[in-house]
């Protein structure tokens, strides 16, 4: 799709992109700078505007902090479980549930819904759910085993907090699986019957492979944003019991805003903004030789 | 046979899935006594008190103010985060301008955790004094909403055919004109999908609001919170429910009416960015 369109300059086309640039540079480009700068310094409130450079003592902090490690494997352990939840159940509703749904899209809107909540008003929304005396399923449980969980107990509360996550994310990719299954061109899957080609067969060797490049790329969306898990988490158990529930995004809220470590903060930070850029360069490498390869 | 199966598989999912919304929903119209009695999921005797109670105005307390700044920080989030990504999709999608470099690190910042640039941009904000403004909230959800306007937008203006600008370029005009006589009008849709999207993303935005915000600027999604200890004792959960409905009404209902527009670009940012 190349367009014979270089009649006027490229100048032109630049100047259209302006906007867009002096933003970027002055709300992520002057912040990554602060970042930087900060990292390496020697900085409290009171020293704010006169950062002193001391090296990288910042970041041997971050190193030494076991709550740093803990907080990355929560991320971790959170966004790898939670995603790949997500996308079974998902991916299961999608093709079980796609006759219903493309003679009624409606029922779609109602699958939809909670990906219209706030996640921190979900959160707030489970604190209600399973407070031990006002919430339903603490009620019910009593009533029909006669024994309740603390579900945001020390043992408890990641399980609940990777239920909460995957109940609410489900439609996403719920919604990106039954795109790419409705996208999948009829005569394929109608040849294939015609030869014979048993149901499961059929979904194992010919629709299962063609959703491949979706199902991996929502695996990745998940991850990520179950990574960097903030809203609900804070809300429903700050990064509590005991800090066992602080992902990195609670790490480094908590270490500026309530200990007022802004040194730490700061170059864990830049540790996550270092690491999720040479990930994400990364993929897009991938990604790109792999197109070229398949061109 | 297996239909039916289907129907109950349904029914569970839409159940469990939406068990939040439906307990709040129920417990905003119990009244404190029957809360107490009747923690289920039926109410033996509705009331509006919860709702009546929630707008009403106290000098710690004011919906209206949370409401209207959420509405004004949306707006401008998502107002300027399209404006500014049009000419640029434009660009990238016709003159392969930042096609290699801008619209990759655009992409990409759908996938940074925000939290890293938020200690930076509260200094930031501490010395422009924008700190608990909407203007400075508002910008914060500009760059938010900036990856997904942006690949709408470029997926919107590559699929339409070239020689429109030819022929347009023929009769003397300039890309600007362009772009604000030809190729905005023929993008309408993707500009509305952009537009919805970014308003509902932006309401439900909450790490900056909790951070940048205090008072003056708080939007819903913070506000909210503010009622769970309204009271010197307990959570009054009517009341609380009653604020997080309204929280979460204004995006429910346009995710409904607008539900095709949003499965259809939802897919679109997810595959091709």
């Amino acid at each position: 799709m190349t367009t014979k369109t270089h009649r006027s300059p490229v100048s032109e086309f630049r100047l259209l992109t302006m906007p867009l640039v002096v933003f970027l540079l002055v709300f992520l480009g002057f912040p990554a700078i602060v970042n930087l700068v900060y990292s390496v310094s020697s900085v409290s409130f009171e020293t704010l505007r006169s950062p002193e450079i001391t090296g990288f003592g910042n970041f041997a902090d971050v190193w030494r902090d076991g709550t740093f490690w803990r907080a990355s494997w929560f991320s971790f352990r959170f966004g790898l479980l939670t995603a790949i939840l997500e996308c079974a159940l998902g991916l299961f509703l999608a093709i079980f549930l796609a006759p219903l749904i493309e003679r009624r899209s409606w029922l779609m809107a109602i699958l939809m819904l909670p990906l219209m909540v706030a996640p921190a008003l979900v959160g707030l929304m489970y604190r209600l759910v399973l407070h031990e005396f006002a919430g339903p399923v603490p009620y019910y449980l009593w009533a029909w085993f006669g024994a309740s969980l603390s579900f945001l107990g020390p043992g408890s509360a990641f399980w609940t907090l990777v239920t909460v996550e995957t109940l609410q994310w489900t439609p996403f990719a719920f919604l990106l699986f039954y795109m790419a299954y409705q996208a999948i061109p009829r005569e394929i899957v109608e040849a294939s019957a015609m030869d014979g080609a048993r149901y499961r067969h059929r979904l194992w060797y010919i629709e299962l492979p063609l959703m491949m490049p979706t199902i991996v790329v929502a695996l990745l969306i998940r991850f990520i944003d179950g990574f960097r898990v903030f809203d609900n988490v804070y809300v429903l158990t700050g990064s509590g019991p005991g800090g066992s529930t602080a992902s990195l995004s609670i790490y480094i809220y908590e270490a500026f805003f309530k200990q007022g470590a802004i040194g730490k903060a700061v170059a864990a930070s830049v540790v996550l903004f270092i690491a999720s850029f040479v990930v994400l360069y990364g993929l897009n490498a991938i990604a790109a030789r792999r197109k070229g390869a398949a061109r | 046979m297996i239909n039916i199966l289907r129907w109950i598989v349904f029914a569970i999912a839409a159940v469990a899935m939406n068990f939040p919304i439906i307990v709040t929903l129920v417990t905003s119209f119990k009244s404190p006594r029957e809360l107490t009695a009747n923690p289920g999921l039926w109410v033996q005797a509705p009331t509006l008190e919860n709702y009546a109670a929630v707008f009403t105005v106290s000098d710690r307390l004011n919906i209206f103010l949370y409401l209207v700044n959420s509405l004004a920080v949306a707006a401008l989030g998502t107002l300027l985060a399209v404006g500014l990504a049009l000419p640029a999709a434009y660009a990238i999608a016709r003159g392969k301008v930042g096609e290699r470099t801008l619209l990759p690190l655009i992409v990409n910042l759908r996938a940074v955790p925000l939290v890293i640039f938020a200690i930076p941009l509260y200094m930031m904000f501490q010395w422009l004094s924008l700190l608990d403004t909407r203007l400075g909230l508002g910008l914060i959800l500009t760059i938010v909403n900036l990856p997904l306007a942006l690949v709408i937008l470029v997926n919107a203006i590559r699929d339409l055919p070239g020689e429109l600008d030819e022929a347009a370029l023929m009769d003397g005009a300039t890309r600007t004109q362009i772009l604000l006589r030809v190729i905005a009008p023929l993008c309408r849709p993707a500009i509305v999908t952009g537009l919805i999207f970014g308003f509902i993303t932006a309401w439900n935005e909450f790490l900056f609001g909790l951070m940048l915000t205090t008072s003056k600027a708080v939007p819903i999604t913070v506000g909210a919170s503010f009622f769970f200890a309204a009271s010197g004792g307990g959570v009054q959960w009517g009341v609380a429910s009653a604020v997080m409905i309204v929280g979460a009404l204004p995006p429910m209902l346009l995710g409904l009416l607008m539900y095709r527009q949003i499965s259809g670009s939802m897919t679109a940012g997810a595959v091709k960015g």
